[in-house]
């Protein structure tokens, strides 16, 4: 079944482009011209990946990041005319997977698209093979297990909802626990970026993934920075 | 930061002023001093003499009223003043207490003034001693005179002036010092300011300098500050508009360039004039995107580069990405692999990529590209295979909207990229030149700070 994609841009050129060739690369896309309608859209048929223009009228980008991610882990690629580091750290935060600015090629969005679905496909089947369950965090009475064979993350009976990107950053570091991974090497293995890409990608999802994972996210014992390296995982 | 390069001689022309101001204040007073206190001492040395040169002569004469008595006898019996004299001339003869006072001793005009019958007196130096003359006449033909010396005065004196004169040294360096300490207290504030200067041209636009009661410096502070106010928003003025112009082209842009590559991979369904018209649209549509760029970072760029994202490079990894993604193989790149420079990888990128674009546009194509290690800097040479640049030209491609006069074909570029390479190396603490390559061709040379790992 063909990857199901919502496209919200008010810009109707932009999103009749986009469509048609995202269409020619296999995917099938549905259009949205604002935040309530893409809501509306969601509420109907829910798609695979949200693709969304942080500039629109009525109700931004951002409040329908939000808004999408208060209700689950679809995920979700910004599309920005701003290049401005605050925006685009602004999207991440409000709980964008990747982003991409204008003017971008639609090979971009392609490539954005294959890295979250490698995503998809690495934490539910390659990764598990070797180590099914870490215990990231063995203080009892709840201690915080990853399920590579189930792609969960518990802590004592609870699940923690973690969004693919999350998840797939989480297994990174687990993999070689004590090791110093590089913000580079992170950006490479799970967004698929190559030298130019951005490294704010991987610190704002590093703080997401610490409000969720960490007893004291202001003071982080389990997902550490190592300054000027990057940052290693240190099971408890 | 001028401000604070001029308070210098400010602060030196303040204490000068007052040592100056001391030092003619303290002269003028101590002169006026010393001319009083010596005024009033030769009149009242003057009034004593003359005083005791009546007594003296009434003495002389009622001695000489005795007739017969020789002069010398009566001056042997006189009392003179120590070290002074009496002499009397007596019928054209002159008797004197003491033997080295002669008679040119008394100043010629006195001895006309005394014959004539009228008592006076002279100033004069006796034996090269300052000596106050007075003289009286005794009778027809017989006139006295006391000779009273005022070394012990001119002491005084002395003594006088030279107290006043390291009085007046010291009003001049103690003026000094207050001008010093005034100086420091009126620029005071102007080093403030120049602080304040300085931090805000640093970029910290939210600077003002704070406020005060006084009066004096209200004025100064209120201005400043409303200056800049004004320039603040001026230059948010300006980046709001770099930016909403960046955000309206960028729409347009982004249908065109999706819309191209969509046209693009439908080539094939086309025949081969339309190919061609797709293809010189793909080019300049490029062209365009990379224009845009440029400017739009030229207006951050006046903002202020922002280089809080800069990190550790390696700077072989770099210039590989940057000819891998303009299309040249990376194998055109030389040198040592492990060097790192601190930098924003995105802005140095841009920068090398437009440096690798000149070369292709205006050089006949990049020849080489080399990474040559000097001291504790990383230098970058960036060859390119056409006529080099003029010497004449050499500084003005480094300028915006700079258009060399040579060399210009069909696809010239925005005049920026050069200028934005400059600039963002700069920002960086290198520099950018263009020298000749060995051979044929210009060569541009980056240097980067060498960081340690």
């Amino acid at each position: 079944m063909p990857e199901h994609l919502l496209i919200v841009e008010d810009d109707d050129r932009i999103r009749t482009v986009l469509r048609l060739g995202l269409e020619d690369e296999g995917y099938e896309v549905t259009e949205a011209a604002s935040a309530e309608e893409a809501l509306d859209s969601i509420a109907e048929a829910p798609p695979d990946v949200l693709i969304v223009d942080l500039g629109l009228g009525g109700m931004d980008g951002f409040s329908l990041i939000r808004t999408v991610r208060r209700s689950g882990d679809l995920p979700v690629i910004v599309v920005s005319a701003r290049t401005d580091t605050h925006d685009i750290v602004a999207g991440l935060e409000a709980g964008a997977d990747d982003y991409v600015t204008k003017p971008f090629q639609i090979k971009e969005i392609s490539a954005r698209l294959r890295a979250l679905r490698r995503r998809v496909v690495t934490s539910s089947t390659a990764s598990a093979a070797h180590t099914p369950e870490i215990i990231l965090d063995a203080t009892e009475p709840h201690p915080l297990v990853l399920s590579t064979a189930r792609g969960t993350v518990r802590r004592g009976e609870e699940d923690v909802h973690l969004t693919l990107t999350e998840y797939g950053l989480l297994c990174e570091l687990a993999a070689t626990p004590g090791r110093v991974m590089s913000r580079q090497l992170l950006l490479e293995r799970v967004w698929d970026q190559g030298f130019f890409g951005d490294e704010r990608l991987v610190d704002v999802h590093v703080r997401r993934l610490r409000t969720k994972i960490e007893r004291d996210p202001s003071n982080p014992q389990l997902v550490v920075t190592v300054r000027g390296l990057g940052y290693r995982l240190d099971v408890q | 930061m001028r401000l604070s390069l001029r308070a210098r001689p400010l602060r030196g022309r303040i204490a000068l002023s007052f040592t100056l101001g001391a030092l003619l204040l303290s002269t003028a007073l101590a002169t006026f001093t010393f001319l009083v206190a010596r005024s009033y001492l030769v009149g009242q040395r003057e009034r004593a003499a003359i005083r005791q040169t009546y007594l003296d002569a009434a003495y002389v004469r009622n001695r000489l009223a005795a007739p017969g008595t020789p002069v010398a006898d009566v001056l042997a019996s006189a009392d003179p003043p120590p070290d002074g004299a009496f002499v009397v001339r007596r019928d054209g003869q002159w008797y004197s207490t003491t033997l080295g006072v002669d008679p040119p001793t008394v100043p010629g005009e006195l001895q006309d003034q005394v014959r004539s019958g009228t008592a006076g007196y002279v100033l004069a130096d006796v034996n090269g001693e300052p000596a106050l003359v007075s003289g009286v006449s005794l009778s027809r033909g017989t006139q006295f005179y006391r000779v009273t010396p005022l070394t012990e005065l001119g002491d005084t004196l002395h003594t006088v002036s030279a107290v006043l004169a390291v009085g007046t040294g010291l009003a001049a360096a103690g003026g000094a010092l207050l001008g010093r300490w005034a100086s420091g207290k009126a620029t005071q504030p102007l080093n403030l300011v120049a602080a304040t200067a300085a931090e805000i041209a640093g970029g910290s636009l939210d600077t003002r300098l704070p406020n005060t009661s006084d009066p004096d410096l209200a004025i100064i502070v209120g201005s400043f500050n409303s200056m800049v106010d004004t320039l603040q928003q001026r230059l948010e003025r300006d980046s709001r508009f770099a930016a909403d112009v960046g955000h309206e082209l960028r729409s347009p842009l982004t249908t065109l360039v999706a819309s191209v590559e969509l046209l693009d991979r439908h080539r094939d369904d086309f025949p081969p004039r339309a190919v061609k018209a797709l293809d010189l649209v793909t080019g300049d549509l490029t062209r365009l995107q990379r224009m845009l760029d440029n400017l739009l970072h030229m207006a951050k760029a006046d903002a202020g580069l922002d280089l809080t994202d800069a990190t550790p490079l390696p700077l072989a990894d770099l210039l590989r990405h940057v000819l891998d993604r303009s299309g040249y193989p990376t194998t055109l790149l030389d040198g040592p692999d492990d060097g790192l420079v601190l930098g924003d990888k995105i802005l140095l990128d841009r920068a090398f990529t437009n440096l690798v674009d000149n070369a292709g546009r205006h050089g006949g194509g990049l020849r080489a590209m080399t990474i040559r290690p000097e001291g504790r800097k990383l230098l970058v040479f960036v060859d390119d295979a056409g006529l080099g640049v003029p010497l004449e030209d050499r500084e003005r491609i480094f300028e915006r909207f700079a258009t060399s006069t040579a060399a210009r074909g069909s696809s010239s570029g925005t005049g920026l990229g050069l200028a934005l390479a400059s600039e963002t190396l700069a920002a960086h603490g290198g520099a950018l030149w263009c020298t000749d390559r060995p051979g044929r061709g210009a060569r541009f040379v980056a240097s980067l700070p060498r960081v340690s790992p």
